[in-house]
């Protein structure tokens, strides 16, 4: 029973010695240093590390958003390195789910048309992008705010349409950077037991953050220091 | 993406910063007014001059003296006494696609009624004048055979020389005196002509007709004829005759300077390629309005990629390929230059009945014409366009996301 093995348990994403180096002027910045890392489907884990450490930059990659200048990446055992822009996006589009500190909603749209976005470039035709994108509201809990704008809203309810708008391709991955860093911490904890709710459900998450408290929530804990991966460690959560 | 999707997209980011799309859109909207106006003046002009040319009669070719001199300062004159009626008789005999021939003798010559006189151009014609001329008597009667034979001293006036002479009166049956250069006759005025205004370069209401034969005779004592009306059997004969009637004259001149045939068809044309001519360079200073708003179309839609230089991020981390967002802005720009053209067709239709109303000129909006103003807005969108959305489009996703 390997292949029950293997798939009930499959590595989604697995980095081999990743580096990613950024060159600013003449000086070569280091922001990944040979990063190796699996991460199997079901996961909660959290990334943390001081700032500058590396969180996004492994995060960008992760979510195929960037390649690493050197090492391999794979996700669903794809080597993303080696794939065109456009096999990126699609990839994007149909696996990831990203949520931003900053929520990254386009301000002049409605909750539903921003939770729409996806699916549009999915080519989802018109009538199953609103139900889904009303079930993946209701999953945040703001099927009241449908045609509100982020600026009629507040930060929490921005940052689960924001959620939501991740949710709503129903990604094989979910990832936060941050998304409780433009939050007072009454509010995080409302976004982080949401989370909580999402691994329940089943949703693969990786969630970075530096702040203690929301480690709590993770299952593994992955903390970064200068480009290279300090403790990766298991928690006692289920 | 689906087209209406791209459409939509358009409109929200041109409806985000609506006085910005606003005021961008201006040259485009002065661009395509001008381009409107333009044209609708030049097909309506051009319209209006081939309606007065064709107005002198269908298939007119005028025959006329050669002129001498003219070089070296000195004063260019019109050969006189060169043509006879036998030259007009043998061209309706010889140049198959004549119709008719009408000579014709003109001297401004002073006409008198009671204590009234005008100064005007007297035509000694034929009956047939009135067919090559397409302008007919209104009141009385034309000039006849009879009247010709018997060298009848009868006159038929130009609308504007019986309200002249005899004001509301009925000039019909009275008698005018008409000063020759050397006698004078009492005519009997037998007809009033219709009014046709001014038809290029001549006044018809300001003139008056009289039999050839008596102008000949009695009135200049000449045996010359001035000038050939002629009319050719159709439009598409007209060229035909006139060659033929060259062939004929030259072979009685030898000298084609000697005589001078104008063709209206000739002047059509002519007339048409100058008219086109002026409203290419019309329509291309207008370009130039449309190319300074394409310009301004650019800057806009510069600015706002890099305003949205975080949306395209987001764009491109939930799934957007670069041709989307390459899309997205060429349908900005797009959309901006057509919702430009609109509104400039609008107010380049409403302006162009302005100037037809206030100007007097006859101006046509054509289907073409909108057609082209709308290509020209299209072609101006994609074409400034192409470079902000291609810059957004090659922007990296991850720097997209960081940029403040
Ligand atoms: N686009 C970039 N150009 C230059 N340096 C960068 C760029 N992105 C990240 N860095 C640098 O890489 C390092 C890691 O950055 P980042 O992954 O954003 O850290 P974190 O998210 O943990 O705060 C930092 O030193 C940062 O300045
Ligand atoms: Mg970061």
């Amino acid at each position: 029973m390997v292949i029950f093995e293997r798939s009930r348990k499959h590595n989604m994403i697995k980095a081999i010695d990743i580096k990613k180096t950024y060159r600013v002027g003449k000086v070569e910045i280091a922001a990944l240093q040979a990063v190796s890392l699996e991460i199997k489907e079901g996961e909660f884990v959290s990334i943390t590390g001081s700032s500058g450490s590396g969180k996004s930059t492994l995060m960008h990659i992760i979510g195929c958003l960037d390649r690493p200048t050197s090492g391999k990446f794979f996700l669903d055992d794809e080597e993303v390195g080696e794939l065109k822009d456009d096999a990126l996006a699609e990839i994007r589009n149909k696996k990831i789910g990203f949520v931003f500190q900053q929520f990254n909603l386009l301000s002049r749209s409605t909750a539903l048309r921003n939770v729409e976005l996806p699916l549009i470039y999915g080519e989802v035709n018109r009538r199953e992008r609103i139900d889904r994108a009303r079930v993946a509201l209701e999953r945040v809990e703001m099927a009241h705010r449908l045609h509100h704008r982020p600026n009629e809203l507040s930060g929490g309810e921005r940052q689960r349409i924001a959620i939501a708008r991740a949710l709503v391709t129903n990604p094989s991955l979910i990832l936060a950077d941050e998304p409780t860093g433009n939050l007072d911490s009454k509010t995080g904890q409302a976004i982080l037991d949401l989370f909580q709710k999402l691994h329940q459900q089943g949703h693969t998450l990786i969630v970075v953050t530096h702040e203690r408290y929301v480690s709590g929530y993770a299952q593994r804990i992955i903390r970064l220091r200068d480009g290279l991966i300090e403790r990766d460690e298991k928690t006692n959560r289920p | 993406m689906k087209f209406t999707e791209n459409v939509r997209g358009a409109l929200d980011g041109l409806n985000a910063n609506r006085r910005r799309s606003f005021l961008s859109m201006l040259g485009i909207v002065i661009g395509i007014a001008a381009v409107v106006i333009i044209i609708s003046i030049t097909q309506g002009s051009q319209k209006s001059i081939s309606e007065r040319i064709e107005a002198l009669g269908t298939n007119l070719i005028n025959v006329r003296p050669g002129r001498r001199g003219g070089a070296r300062g000195m004063r260019a004159q019109t050969l006189t006494d060169l043509f006879t009626v036998a030259d007009g008789e043998r061209i309706l005999k010889r140049a198959s696609a004549v119709k008719r021939v009408v000579p014709v003798v003109n001297r401004r010559l002073l006409l008198q009624y009671r204590d009234k006189n005008a100064e005007i151009q007297i035509n000694g014609v034929t009956p047939e004048y009135q067919d090559v001329f397409n302008f007919w008597v209104e009141e009385g009667k034309f000039i006849s055979d009879q009247d010709l034979k018997s060298l009848r001293t009868v006159i038929v006036l130009g609308q504007e020389v019986a309200t002249d002479l005899f004001g509301d009166g009925n000039p019909v049956g009275q008698s005018i005196m008409v000063n020759g250069p050397s006698t004078r006759y009492k005519f009997r005025v037998i007809g009033v002509m219709e009014s046709k205004g001014q038809v290029m370069f001549s006044h018809f209401d300001e003139q008056a007709f009289v039999p050839l034969t008596t102008a000949q005779k009695r009135l200049l004592q000449t045996k010359h004829v001035d000038s050939f009306s002629i009319q050719a059997k159709s439009k598409e004969t007209a060229s035909e005759a006139t060659e033929q009637i060259d062939a004929i004259l030259y072979q009685k001149f030898q000298d084609d300077t000697k005589y001078r045939i104008f063709s209206q068809e000739e002047l059509l044309s002519t007339m048409g390629s100058v008219m086109q001519t002026f409203s290419i360079m019309l329509v291309g200073i207008a370009g130039i309005s449309l190319l300074v708003g394409g310009i301004g179309i650019m800057n806009t839609m510069l600015v706002s990629v890099t305003e949205r230089t975080r949306e395209i991020g987001t764009r491109m981390a939930v799934g957007a390929k670069r041709s989307d967002i390459l899309l997205q802005f060429l349908w900005e720009s797009m959309v901006l230059c057509l919702v430009g053209g609109v509104i400039g067709i609008v107010i380049g239709w409403i302006g162009s009945t302005i100037i037809a109303s206030i100007a007097g000129w006859t101006t046509i909006v054509s289907f073409p014409a909108i057609a082209l103003a709308l290509g020209f807005a299209t072609v101006v969108g994609l074409f400034f366009g192409i470079y902000p959305a291609n810059k957004a489009s090659k922007l990296d996703p991850v720097e997209a996301l960081r940029y403040e």
